[in-house]
């Protein structure tokens, strides 16, 4: 690496530095409300640092994020419906991604449209429909269909990531396989599975991030207080009408360090898979 | 080549293939034309009796009345005296006059502002047979378009707008007509026939005295001309810049007389009533009228894809309306039309320009750019439904030897699919199935009962065979049971839905722009040699992505909040940009590319990569400049790398709920945007609407748009299958 002149890596890191600022700016806004305890509605003037700074308003939303709810219990929550929903999207989706990936079958490509347009259904269209089958099911209020609900939003766009993920194996690898003899389950299960982990990884990351994040179908489903989600607690703090800025913003706060460590474990996997989705045609 | 010698000489028209068309289809294309034209004729005679009386017809008419009654008692000088409305030049107003002038006089229609109502009722028949005159411009319009290309003509002939405005006493009828022939003359010219030109400066003059901003058809003559002519190998100087211009500005000033002729108003005292005529309009843009009207600057694209049934009062006027299919076929058309009519698109994409900035957003307006649109429409017509019907006709006919399905494959396949399937077809394909039935009910929450033991498709099977009547779907009309209601309600929201499509293209547009040049921007940056901090860099600017959206959306809310907002408070004042909906679009927009544009900065990253940097060696030694060396080498071999990334943006940006949903709660459902899937939401949810039929409506009609999308895109870029990550 050759060095710059100093001027021209001072222009550079300015640059650099101005998107920063467009990046971080959102989330320091939340910040300072988060750590500020002398707010009680929303703020009247101007600051940037905290007027009283205090963890008031992060312990209070610890304790308390819904009526007899505490953070660790919606967090819990949120695990298993978006987490339950991935392991849902990864588990059933595999296989049918591999054939798309692999084989060669009557209505394929239709097939692959039709995935896409069920990864562009808008959450909304699935609602009635599933409320009437959670119903029938007595599943509706429980978190187990909101699992299901949201394995209905996250898994056509999770089957066209794995897809993507097989692809990304070359097929050179399975070919010699199956000339030692082994079966297509065994190759895919010793061979091909084990190489597209991070890949894989990425896909449920994302499968994830759906069910973590939703809130507006889920109030349609559950409700109980023990039932309800960090997303779902955090939108009643708008709903309500009557915000208290700093709790609000300090639940936004706390319900995104998971998966922002999450990100920074994956980075170098997240990158990779990138890299490899973006250049497989 | 261009000639340098005589650019006048240049051919510079591509025209579509010459064939000589045998006897027969011959007779079949001027039976084509002479079948719209009676088309033509039929619908919007039809509508010059039935319609209602609309804005400006009276003024209109009343200024026909004083040219006619000046006709009738001999007084020429009438033409000289009269303009009434003298912002508009007076051509369409004296062929009113002369429509009258044969029929006995009617009293004097009365002098109203224009911001009037529309009037009671006018003299009959004059009412009518001003109409018809009016009419009798546009059919001659369609003739000339379907001359070109019949398809192009029926579509213009079926337009419901065009038969709106024409078959009613406006000032559209005759620059409809008028504005074509510039285009249309210049077509038949190639650039060289003196005659033919001629023919077409005289139609802009003529277009010019009969309402100006149909003069910007010309206007994308004058740029294709100037173009094409330009003397690209010739020695640079002033008499090469002579002999280029020369021509073009000779038929502007030929335009300019017969402007002038026909424009009889303008003789006694031209430079000023010319000038109080155009000062005008500068003004009125700016006026109340327009202002109340608080139509957002992409209003135009929604009357382009809408039907005159969705506004105003039609009445029985029209008998069909597949207004929004020619806007559908519009679209797959435009490269095709750019390959074999540039100077339409030109006109066309020019006019579109115009509307956007332009402030007035009159439905009328969009009738200046109907001839080259329904052209557009046409090749969109032949590349995507006849173009490939008949290769299939011509398949079927050479007998079934292509390739047969892969049954074994399937077979093998099956295991490998069915968990998937099963799942798959319960969740999603079911509801999918079940949204459409709903869309053809009103099945809404007080109804939810009758609905969850199967009252949906009880009504569907009774309404598809007949045993029920449809009943009409409103907010106002909920009962504890379903009832049919037939397609009319997907129809009403497939007509009506224009507006917010037309909002959710530029949102679209904007969002994936903003999002890509951020993103390759930074990814570029980053990719300097010698820059420090890289990897800090990239892992801060991931941030966005990690961040819930709905976290982000509140983030967003919480700093543009128009009262207790970090900026209005740093600003120390109120923001207003919840009262435009042009400002809520930026602050919108700019939290989206906020929350997805690390994405695309990974994926031009990984793109940048591929690039090898001989590539660069190359051009660094041809002496490109670092901004041609980003046009010409950097951005067309990263354009196809992006492509799938960008699909799964635009698909996610038409789609955003969240960002709309918290900010509508922030700012107290104030912000005057939406999505169509927070549209779907709000009337789906019981605290607002809770009409499911509704939002099933919506639904389908989303689903149809991405589906449109992506077969159009796959066909751009054939990127389709290559969409991976997002």
């Amino acid at each position: 690496m050759r060095d710059l002149p100093v001027w021209k890596q001072m222009i550079y890191q300015l640059g650099l530095a101005l998107v920063g600022l467009f990046v971080l700016v959102p989330i320091l806004g939340l910040a300072r409300l988060a750590f500020d305890g002398s707010l009680q509605g929303p703020p009247l003037d101007f600051y940037v640092w905290p007027r009283e700074f205090s963890f008031e308003p992060v312990q209070a939303v610890w304790g308390r994020i819904i009526q007899g709810q505490s953070f660790v219990g919606g967090l819990g929550n949120s695990l298993i419906v978006a987490g339950g929903a991935m392991a849902l999207s990864v588990a059933l989706g595999a296989s049918m991604a591999y054939a798309f990936a692999r084989m060669r079958f009557p209505g394929r490509q239709a097939g692959l449209l039709a995935l896409l347009v069920g990864a562009l259904l808008p959450p909304v269209a699935l609602m009635t429909p599933l409320y009437i089958l959670l119903t029938a099911l007595k599943l509706r209020t429980t978190l187990l269909g909101l699992m299901v609900v949201y394995t209905a939003f996250a898994m056509p766009f999770c089957i066209w990531n794995l897809r993507a993920a097989f692809q990304a194996v070359p097929p050179e690898l399975e070919e010699a396989a199956a000339l030692d003899g082994a079966s297509p389950l065994t190759t895919f299960l010793l061979i091909t599975l084990p190489i597209a982990l991070p890949a894989i990884g990425v896909a449920a990351l994302i499968a994830f991030l759906a069910g973590y994040t939703e809130f507006a179908m889920g109030w349609l489903f559950v409700d109980r207080a023990e039932n309800v989600t960090l997303a779902m607690a955090s939108s009643s703090y708008i709903s309500q009408g009557s915000v208290t800025w700093n709790q609000l913003a300090a639940l936004a706060l706390l319900m995104s360090l998971p998966v922002v460590a999450m990100f920074l474990v994956m980075q170098r996997t997240l990158l990779q898979g990138l890299l490899i989705g973006g250049t497989e045609t | 080549m261009t000639n340098p010698i005589s650019p006048f000489l240049a051919p510079v028209v591509g025209r579509e293939p010459a064939r000589a068309l045998t006897a027969a289809q011959w007779t079949l294309r001027a039976m084509a034309i002479f079948t719209v034209v009676v088309l033509a004729l039929a619908l919007r005679l039809r509508a010059a009796e039935r319609l209602p009386i609309d804005y400006d017809e009276d003024d209109y008419l009343r200024a026909g009345q004083q040219y006619a009654t000046g006709l009738q008692a001999g007084d020429w000088g009438v033409f000289l005296r009269e303009n009434y409305r003298t912002e508009h030049p007076p051509l369409s107003k004296i062929v009113y006059g002369f429509a009258l002038a044969g029929l006995p006089p009617a009293p004097e229609i009365p002098d109203t502002p224009t911001t009037a109502n529309p009037a009671r009722n006018l003299p009959q028949p004059h009412l009518f047979a001003a109409r018809a005159a009016s009419a009798a411009f546009n059919v001659l319009a369609v003739l000339a378009l379907a001359a070109l290309n019949p398809l192009a003509g029926l579509f213009l002939a079926v337009h419901t707008l065009s038969i709106k405005y024409t078959s009613q006493v406006m000032l559209e009828g005759v620059p409809t007509l008028t504005s074509l022939l510039i285009v249309l003359f210049y077509l038949r010219s190639e650039g060289r026939d003196r005659v033919w030109l001629a023919l077409s400066a005289a139609a802009f003059g003529l277009t010019a005295a009969a309402k100006y901003p149909y003069g910007l058809a010309a206007v994308a003559v004058g740029a294709h001309w100037l173009w094409q002519t330009f003397p690209r190998d010739g020695r640079p100087g002033l008499a090469a810049l002579a002999r280029w211009l020369a021509p073009v500005a000779a038929w502007a000033a030929l335009a300019l007389a017969v402007f002038f002729l026909a424009d009889p108003y303008l003789w006694p005292d031209p430079v000023t009533r010319l000038r109080e005529s155009l000062f005008y309009h500068a003004g009125y843009a700016q006026s109340e009228a327009v202002q109340r009207a608080g139509f957002p600057m992409w209003q135009p694209l929604a009357w382009l894809t809408a039907s005159a049934l969705t506004f105003g009062r039609h009445g029985p006027a029209f008998v069909l309306s597949v207004d929004p299919l020619i806007a559908l076929f519009a679209i797959f058309g435009l490269r095709r039309a750019w390959e074999r009519q540039p100077v339409m698109v030109l006109w066309f994409g020019l006019t579109l320009g115009f509307l956007l900035v332009w402030s007035t957003k009159w439905p009328q307006y969009i009738l200046m750019l109907m001839a080259p649109f329904c052209l557009i429409a046409a090749y969109g017509f032949q590349a995507v439904v006849w173009e490939p019907l008949a290769r299939g006709w011509a398949g079927r006919a050479e007998g079934r030897r292509g390739r047969r399905p892969d049954w074994r494959g399937g077979l093998r396949a099956a295991p490998w699919l069915l968990p998937g399937l099963v799942v798959l077809a319960a969740i999603t394909l079911y509801p999918l199935v079940f949204q459409v039935g709903v869309a053809l009910t009103d099945f809404s929450n007080l109804s939810l009962r009758d609905g969850m033991t199967g009252g949906v498709w009880r009504e569907v099977g009774e309404g598809l065979t007949g045993r029920a009547e449809p009943v009409t779907v409103s907010f106002d009309r909920k009962g504890l049971e379903l009832h049919w209601a037939g397609p009319g309600l997907l129809l009403d929201v497939l007509f009506s839905g224009s507006t917010i499509l037309a909002f959710e293209v530029i949102w679209t547009l904007a969002v994936v722009a903003g999002q890509t040049a951020l993103g390759v921007a930074v990814a570029l940056l980053l990719r300097q040699a010698g820059v420090r901090f890289r990897g800090w860099w990239q892992a801060l600017f991931i941030l966005p992505v990690a961040i819930p959206e709905f976290v982000g959306a509140l983030a967003w809310g919480h700093l543009m909040h128009p009262t207790y907002g970090w900026v209005s408070l740093a600003l120390g004042r109120q923001l207003e940009w919840t009262n435009s909906p042009e400002q809520a679009l930026l602050v919108l927009a700019t939290a989206a590319v906020w929350m997805g544009w690390p994405l695309l900065m990974l994926a031009a990253g990984a793109g940048l990569q591929l690039i090898p940097a001989e590539v660069y060696d190359a051009a660094a030694i041809d002496g490109a400049t670092a901004w041609q060396r980003f046009r010409l080498i950097t951005w067309p071999m990263l354009l196809p790398l992006l492509a799938p990334a960008l699909i799964i943006r635009a698909i996610l940006a038409f789609n955003q709920f969240y960002l709309f949903y918290v900010f509508g709660y922030l700012t107290s459902g104030q912000i005057p945007l939406t999505t169509l899937a927070a549209q779907s939401y709000f009337v789906f949810t019981p605290t607002f609407g809770g009409m499911f039929s509704i939002s099933a409506a919506i639904n389908i009609l989303i689903v149809l748009v991405l589906v449109l999308f992506i077969l159009w895109f796959n066909r751009w870029s054939r990127a389709g299958e290559g969409v991976t990550y997002a």
